[in-house]
């Protein structure tokens, strides 16, 4: 074991140290009650973090027909609900983009962001097996789930470039901006998905409100229809959900559309700190009783 | 720590009984927060029935003052009658949950075999699995790698290395786990009633295997039922009773004091 690994001290119930002789010492005790998950731990475990994702992702993909390209289809079907009813019969405005493609470039992170949720939100109830007969940081069980769907992130968005094509859209500059937003919609699925994961291992009812939860949350983001069509309060209050950020943003980064989402990231790297803090220091609580109540 | 491996002081831990948390519901939760400010109103007043709240937590000291000492090296028996707290006393070593009291230092890299096969996934392949499992115990890939040939051999699953372990028999896969958990040889080895698998041949393997980690210098703390496996592996057995250390000494006359209340 690495010197440089081992050399971390953690505030949960374990300190780690190196004795005289360089071997690891691990001192058990009660950890206090609040506190923050340690990031040296995290990154002493980050090959077991690497597994966890890898085992998802494979998991995922052999147990479905269609294995990889369940990742596209989902997000493509949904569009195309979503072109016919609401861009065609509904006729929702989606400025100067093809109604498909403004859907699309939307329903690529609210995809990460709904099945991220979900999935972490399930995730320490089902890994129950390996929470009661193993030690490592149970953060890595949210993280490695939502981690897990950045690989079908990635395999939809190939798609997108093909509609782009299809469409004639080229990138602006703007593109640049492109990895900031999608580092947002990482954190705030995450943020969402520690508080998720903990409640949902503390009490039973909470995967009954998840669905219901995700379904409100879309009609709270502007993937269906352009945030332009609200106005005033309505107009700060959806700035204050950190998705519509994303939504725009990409929009913006991607297509060219729209104008840059200016103060409205700021207000949305505040929600998204404040639930990510409190998400860790929550889920850090949970933890310290976890294997008992799995 | 010198050549101490194991040091528990006054090691305790509390469950909770009654309100069991998983049967929380976060409604009830919320409506009991809610009812606070109102129920400094009615207090005085006739105590009504509590229908809707669970019973007042109970709590289950499942080990207390525990104080024991290790050396390295030394192979030690937990005995001890169902719900003693032998696997509670193992999941506190390995960290799998905090304790209420006392504390523990353990000196080098601990491995729990509370269970065998622990994060196999039955979609994956056996090659997948002693990956994922390996890791999981605490190995490095590199070290997997390492000792995957060896970890194979000594399954004999050589041709069902590429099929998924749902497709296994039981003693298939019980026979990887194992090859798998042998291969990893901690500082601390915490071994929970994981002795009475697979068929006779195997699990002369195994003892084979286990006489080797204990002869590498590895520090072995084990959970039986057996009074004959503790006294063949371990010079020292722990007897816990109501989570308590009842006796703690060779194991021969541990053992046979703890047969003997059996009875
Ligand atoms: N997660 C838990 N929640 C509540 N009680 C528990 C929990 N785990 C174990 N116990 C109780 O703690 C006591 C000790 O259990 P355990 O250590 O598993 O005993 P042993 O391994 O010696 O049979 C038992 O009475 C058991 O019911
Ligand atoms: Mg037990």
């Amino acid at each position: 074991m690495g010197k440089t690994d081992a050399q971390f001290e953690t505030r949960t119930s374990s300190v780690l140290r190196l004795n005289r002789r360089e071997t690891l010492v691990v001192r058990i005790q009660p950890s206090r009650r609040w506190g923050f998950p340690s990031l040296g731990e995290i990154w002493h475990y980050r090959e077991l973090l690497y597994f966890l994702v890898w085992r998802d992702v494979k998991v995922r993909y052999k147990q479905t027909v269609l294995g990889a390209a369940w990742a596209v289809l989902q997000p493509f079907l949904t569009m195309v609900v979503f072109s016919l009813f609401f861009g065609r019969f509904a006729g929702i405005p989606s400025g100067e983009l093809p109604y498909p493609v403004f859907s699309y470039v939307g329903l690529l992170p609210w995809t990460l962001f709904s099945q991220g949720i979900n999935q972490a939100g399930n995730s320490l109830a089902a890994s129950a097996h390996l929470v009661t007969k193993v030690y490592f940081p149970r953060l890595l069980i949210p993280l490695a789930a939502v981690l897990a769907l950045v690989v079908d992130f990635a395999i939809a968005f190939g798609v997108l470039l093909g509609m782009m094509l299809y469409y004639r859209i080229v990138p602006t500059s703007a593109v640049l901006w492109f990895p900031g937003f999608f580092l947002l919609a990482l954190l705030t699925t995450l943020a969402v998905g520690l508080w998720l994961a903990a409640l949902n291992a503390q009490y039973r009812d909470v995967r009954y409100v998840v669905p219901f939860l995700t379904q409100l949350w879309l009609f709270a983001t502007p993937v269906i229809y352009p945030s332009f069509l609200l106005q005033g309060v309505w107009r700060v209050l959806l700035g204050l959900n950190p998705m519509t950020t994303v939504v725009e943003g990409m929009r913006w980064a991607l297509l060219g559309v729209g104008a840059p989402p200016g103060r409205m990231v700021w207000a949305s790297v505040g929600v998204v700190a404040l639930l990510l803090i409190t998400g860790l220091l929550y889920f850090r609580h949970t933890e310290r009783t976890l294997a008992d109540v799995v | 720590m010198g050549d101490i491996a194991v040091r528990a002081e006054g090691l305790g831990k509390r469950y909770l009984l009654g309100e069991r948390l998983p049967y929380r519901t976060l409604r009830d939760s919320l409506a009991r927060a809610a009812r606070v400010p109102f129920r400094a109103l009615t207090v005085r007043r006739r105590e009504a029935p509590s229908q809707g709240l669970p019973a007042s937590p109970r709590y289950l000291w499942a080990l207390r003052e525990v104080s024991l000492e290790v050396k390295r090296g030394e192979a030690v028996a937990i005995v001890g009658r169902n719900g003693s707290g032998k696997s509670t006393l193992l999941k506190l070593l390995a960290r799998i949950t905090e304790p209420t009291q006392g504390w523990a230092e353990v000196q080098g890299r601990v491995g729990a075999l509370l269970e065998v096969g622990t994060g196999f996934h039955p979609e994956l392949t056996g090659r997948e699995n002693i990956f994922l499992n390996g890791v999981i115990l605490g190995l490095n890939r590199a070290e997997i790698r390492r000792r995957f040939d060896e970890i194979v051999a000594f399954s004999e699953l050589e041709k069902f290395l590429d099929t998924p372990v749902k497709h296994y028999s039981s003693g298939m896969y019980v026979r990887l786990a194992f090859s798998v958990a042998a291969h990893f040889v901690p500082d601390v080895l915490l071994l929970d009633e994981v002795f009475a698998v697979g068929d006779h041949a195997f699990r002369q393997k195994c003892h084979h295997r286990l006489r080797e980690t204990l002869q590498a210098g590895t520090t072995v703390l084990l959970v039986t039922h057996d009074p004959a496996v503790a006294e063949q592996w371990c010079s020292r057995a722990v007897w816990l009773e109501g989570g308590q250390v009842r006796a703690d000494g060779p194991s021969a006359s541990v053992v046979q004091a703890y047969v003997a209340s059996q009875e």
